[in-house]
């Protein structure tokens, strides 16, 4: 009958979410954190007049989960702590391990098809509830990007579907909702709403207040209620969009009169991430258990893997993954300092001054502030470090050995063919 | 729903995965003109013999029907929604309705202050800037609102009702909310805010001396302005503060009043605004309907203002009522809990289209009785469709019913307004009463049992009702005894307007009223008798007895109505057409257990799987079970942290013990067999052990369940989840 009990623990999110609970008889009402663990709790007494009816079993739970906490602190401390280490497991290449990770013989198989198959006989009551104006939040263990893309591709056949792909660290909100808005037109258009087509005023406006323009666009009214964009979000609580401005933009799209979303988590903390207006309000979710035990194969292709984290490589892989995510222009930057590192192993990195001068005579970049944008985005990925050079001047490295830096490099120019 | 997605090439795929955002696909041209023909051919085929023949056709056929079910459902649903919505809001606004008057009225009021003030200082006006140079003409006339509620999401509406009233009298109205106060955004960004909610024209300069040209330039002033600030807690206090006394400065050109919500308490602009914006202020306090006022009003609106429509069981608003208890008290998530369960009934309850009839009347007024209509559109789309005997029996079966669940409906309306009336005095709340009136128990069906059960048979049904000792309505009427005279009186008044067409009772009511008025003792006594056949006579031989005695009979008459008509929903025969009773999927729906259920999930994955070659009598973990899954069953034997080489032992041990260990051999089916013989003992080499071990963490790092190696500790992650 309640919500979740929260006791006494802190969990943090990769990416920077803390999430601090309380308990001590209080319901949690709102809980919501910045980037790098602003916390807001505001805690509300029941109110007297409705009384809640099952305290006991709060409380019960709420002490089952503070003594597990302390019985793991306790066995932790008590028990003599193994001093084997991961190089004892004789770990195989990197390289190898990523071959065979990708070889992985699905187990249930079967079984899976037929959980999904159960979701399916599901669909037109999801469908029903997107219709009346709900978002479809959906949870459990397993990956869901082939559940929420079928039941798009399946039920959602009037509707436009927008998918995005939250795992991805690189996702601009921003981007998203012109790519909304430009959806939302093109439909307008079709269906003879000449008033909205004529007039898209979000393109018209300087970058500043083009968030809000498109809001109020995608807001509407165009007239029928039944003209809606659907909106895909794979881990809506993924490290791309973990942060509060890109929750409360999300927020403000999904209230829209024009916009649908479904959604998945993964995160065991991520209905931190919203406060009681985003969800009931704004997001307006109807939560789904929806457990697939699918593999969460491009999910995870941007962690590190356990056995080889920590060794001298980086993973080259995902930071060709992040790479490509990225503009063409960004990437050629991103070549220039690779090209540099290659030919010169030695030093401490290449100086900003010298990368933003061959950027320029390359047409890569016309002012320092895109080149500071493009370095902000290496950063943030952990694609490139900045040093001290010997001279006082900050110069850039990449953290990869050259042998991955030139296999990244043949991979980017492969995809760039590619498409 | 027809085939799969998987008709798109996994090349499709491979280009969109790693794209930030990409259209899936785009909308079927030409949806919304479909939509009506559909329902065109659904209205000219009622009770159409023709259309149940074509009803063998193939698969197609049958998606068309589903498709025009869907529609029809979704058209009832908007219906019945609208008005319960509409009903919700209209009782909300007769709440705050005394507020706003006091509201508008101190606008005016201090309109007239400041017009005053303006008349009496023309030289300060004629100033350029600032415009008012004397303290008293500088204050800023500010309302604050206290609304007693900490979600100010919850007033939204509250506050935009008051915006109406407002403009409706004539003022100039702009609202701001704490986003527009922010740090970042600073003054300019709430200036500018501000002006364009008046001036529709582009202006480059944002400046207040536009506004006061826009004022003047309109030619009524006689037209207050108002600025409604609906949640001051979570406004920046810096640059409020600057925004009120910029406001200050221009306040005898721009006669502007500041409303100002309050969800604390009305010393909180002490804390959030600057001293000197403090003495700006000439602050008047108000306050809305209690959270209590609020909730019996909404209460009424939803349930009761309207004869049937669609309804909950019992468990199902005893739940609403708990969630609204332990949810901060918002009324909007009641709203939103209640909507949650009319779709979830209209898409699950093929007959719920017939809601949308009775919506329809409530609506108009519609007094014909259109339903055999509707449950022929309605039997032309289901399983009922045809034309032999026994259907047309169900379909008068269905009619009947219905009629019936209505006209019960309709009389245990009128006990619960009843009661509601009587329990306004003891001060129970009417959502209380409405979920004990909802309790199928309150009706039992077995032998009366003198010692629990109040019996009476005067005529009517043969049920007894039992009401729980310290129940609200067992506390309603007991408080009807203890009633003085005219508050008596009062109520038996009330009463009486609820009970229209109901002869019967209304007779017995107007004896009640007489014996109140009349101070015979007599005569009461015979009524008392004539009212109560099988209660006991007392003497009766005072003027205070007398009074008792009607007190007691008031008391009695309510155990009568409720014995006769206080028929619960679920005791009716069809009431699943209309009730929503499904508790569990309602909260389900509602509030996510994600952090417990993803935890359970791995723990119980067989079980969820449904598979059998994983089952195993001694709990020990089977190598065939999902790699994630025995990863996270085998850290929960380990303290907050796990050595990974050992994890990583333990995590090949099992996958490569052997696997017919406890799994009776006959059980296990081919496939399962076939999944097996990949996990033998020795079969599974070091890599692939090695890259399903690394697979299995980064699940459990995406679930959060676990936190990676640090530097300090390279060979150590951390478990963060304890318990469920």
């Amino acid at each position: 009958m309640m919500a979740p009990p929260v006791a006494l623990s802190t969990s943090v999110m990769k990416g920077g979410l803390n999430c601090y609970a309380i308990s001590e008889g209080h319901k949690l009402a709102t809980a919501s954190s910045g980037r790098l663990g602003a916390v807001y709790i505001t805690i509300v007494t029941c109110s007297p007049r409705y009384p809640v009816m099952d305290t006991n079993d709060i409380d019960e739970e709420e002490f089952g989960f503070s003594r597990n906490y302390f019985l793991a602190k306790e066995s932790g401390s008590s028990i003599k702590k193994s001093r084997s280490k991961i190089s004892d497991i004789g770990v195989i290449d990197e390289q190898e391990l990523l071959e065979a990770m990708s070889r992985i013989e699905p187990k249930h198989e079967k079984e899976i098809k037929s959980l999904k198959d159960s979701y399916r006989s599901l669909y037109s009551q999801w469908r029903f509830q997107i219709r009346c104006g709900f978002g479809l939040l959906h949870y459990g263990f397993g990956s869901k990007r082939t559940l929420l893309e079928d039941f798009a591709s399946t039920a959602l056949n009037d509707y436009t579907v927008v998918v995005i792909n939250g795992y991805l660290p690189s996702v601009n909100i921003k981007q998203v909702a012109a790519g909304l808005a430009d959806a939302l037109w093109e439909v307008l258009k079709a269906k003879g709403k000449t008033s909205a087509a004529s007039s898209p005023s979000w393109k018209q406006t300087t970058s500043s207040q083009a968030m809000d323009e498109i809001i109020s666009f995608l807001n509407g009214p165009w007239g029928d209620d039944d003209i809606f964009i659907c909106i895909v979000v794979h881990n809506i609580d993924g490290p791309g969009l973990r942060d509060s401005d890109n929750q409360q933009y999300l927020a403000r799209i999904a209230a829209c009169s024009h916009i649908r979303i479904i959604a998945s988590i993964d995160h065991v903390n991520a209905p931190l991430l919203w406060d009681k207006k985003m969800v009931d309000l704004q997001f307006n979710w109807i939560w789904h258990h929806t457990p697939t035990f699918e593999l969460y194969t491009i999910e995870g292709m941007f962690f590190p893997l356990i056995l080889t984290n920590g060794s001298s490589s980086q993973n080259a892989k995902s930071a060709s993954i992040v790479l490509q995510s990225l503009t063409p222009n960004a990437q050629s930057v991103f070549r220039v300092l690779a090209e540099h590192q290659i030919v010169h192993p030695d030093e401490e990195g290449m100086q900003i001054s010298n990368l933003y001068a061959i950027c320029r005579e390359r047409f890569l970049v016309s002012n320092q502030v895109t080149l500071n944008s493009y370095l902000t985005e290496f950063k943030d990925h952990d694609l490139v470090k900045t040093k001290r050079h010997p001279d006082g001047e900050d110069c850039l490295h990449i953290p990869l050995s050259t042998e991955a830096l030139q296999k990244l490099l043949q991979d980017i120019s492969f995809c760039r063919c590619m498409s | 729903m027809g085939d799969s997605a998987s008709g798109r090439s996994p090349a499709t795929d491979n280009e969109n995965y790693l794209q930030p955002f990409f259209v899936l696909h785009k909308a079927k041209p030409q949806v919304s003109e479909a939509k009506p023909a559909r329902r065109r051919k659904v209205d000219s085929s009622l009770g159409s013999p023709k259309r149940q023949r074509g009803n063998h056709g193939g698969g197609e056929e049958e998606k068309e029907k589903e498709i025009n079910r869907e529609e029809m459902r979704m058209e009832a649903f908007k219906l019945v929604w609208s008005e319960i919505e509409g009903n919700a809001k209209g009782v909300m606004e007769e709440v705050h309705r005394e507020s706003y008057q006091a509201i508008n009225s101190w606008v005016q009021e201090s309109f007239n202050t400041i017009r005053s003030r303006v008349e009496f200082g023309s030289a300060e006006t004629s100033r350029p800037f600032p415009s008012a140079v004397n303290p008293i003409s500088k204050r800023l006339f500010t309302a604050l609102i206290s609304t007693r509620n900490i979600e100010m999401f919850d007033e939204q509406e509250t506050f935009k009702n008051l915006t109406m009233h407002l403009k409706s009298s004539g003022c100039y109205v702009a609202n701001l909310s704490s986003m527009d106060f922010t740090a970042h955004s600073g003054i300019s960004s709430v200036l500018k805010n501000f002006l364009k909610q008046f001036i529709t024209t582009s202006f480059e300069v944002v400046d207040l001396s536009i506004l006061a040209t826009w004022y003047k330039d309109q030619g009524k002033s006689g037209a207050p302005m108002v600025l409604v600030i609906n949640d001051l807690e979570r406004c920046h206090g810096s640059v409020l503060s600057e925004f009120i006394l910029m406001l200050s400065d221009w306040v005898m050109k721009i006669p502007v009043m500041l409303i100002v919500g309050l969800a604390t308490t009305v010393d909180i602009p002490r804390s959030i605004l600057h001293s000197e914006a403090l003495q700006h202020l000439q602050p008047c306090k108000f306050n809305l309907g209690t959270l209590g006022e609020r909730m019996d009003a909404m209460s009424y609106g939803i349930f009761l203002k309207h004869d049937l429509g669609f309804s909950v069981s019992h468990k199902v608003a005893s739940f609403m009522r708990d969630y609204f208890s332990s949810h901060g008290g918002t009324l909007s998530c009641f709203v939103r809990a209640l909507k949650i369960a009319c779709v979830q009934h209209f898409s699950t309850e093929s007959r719920s289209i017939m809601l949308r009839v009775l919506a329809e009347e409530n609506k108009q007024g519609k007094k014909h009785d259109p339903l055999p209509e509707l449950v022929d559109a309605f039997c032309l789309n289901t399983l009922l469709s045809g034309r032999n005997e026994s259907t047309k029996d169900a379909k008068k079966e269905l009619v009947s019913g219905l009629t019936e669940v209505k006209r019960f409906h309709g009389q245990w309306r009128t006990v619960v307004l009843c009661l509601c009336d009587a329990g306004k005095y003891s001060k129970v709340h009417l959502l209380d009463l409405l979920c004990e009136a909802l309790d199928p128990e309150i009706v039992q069906s077995s032998e009366p049992d003198p010692s629990k059960q109040s019996t009476l048979d005067i005529g009517g049904y043969n049920q007894k009702f039992s009401t729980k000792a310290k129940g609200f309505i067992s506390q309603v009427i007991a408080k009807i005894r203890d009633l003085p005279g005219p508050t008596l009186h009062e109520l038996l008044k009330k009463w009486e307007v609820h009970f229209g067409g109901m002869d019967e009772i209304l007779e017995k009511l107007r004896i009640l009223q007489h014996m109140l008025g009349d101070k015979n003792v007599a005569r009461s006594k015979e009524n008392a008798m004539d009212i109560l056949k099988k209660r006991p006579s007392r003497s009766i031989s005072s003027s205070e007895k007398v009074s008792e005695s009607v007190n007691e009979n008031a008391a009695s008459f309510l155990k009568y109505l409720i014995q006769n008509y206080l028929r619960p929903i679920e005791c009716t025969p069809f009431h699943e057409v209309v009730c929503f009773k499904d508790v569990q999927k309602l909260q389900a729906a509602l509030m996510g257990v994600s952090r417990r259920q993803i935890q359970v999930d791995l723990i119980d994955s067989t079980e969820i799987l449904g598979c059998t070659c994983c089952l195993r009598s001694s709990g020990a973990l089977a190598p065939s079970m999902h790699d994630t899954a025995i990863m996270y069953n085998s850290s929960q034997e380990q303290g907050d942290l796990i050595n990974v080489h050992d994890w990583y032992n333990c995590f090949k041990l099992i996958l490569l013990q052997p696997i017919d260990e406890g799994t009776p051999k006959r059980k296990r089916s081919s496939k399962s067999k076939k999944a097996e013989t990949s996990f033998k003992a020795g079969k599974l080499p070091e890599v692939a052990i090695q890259a399903r071990f690394c697979r299995a963490v980064t699940e459990l790092q995406i679930t959060g369940l676990l936190r990676m190696q640090s530097k300090r500790r390279p060979d150590y992650i951390q478990r963060v989840a304890f318990g469920l």
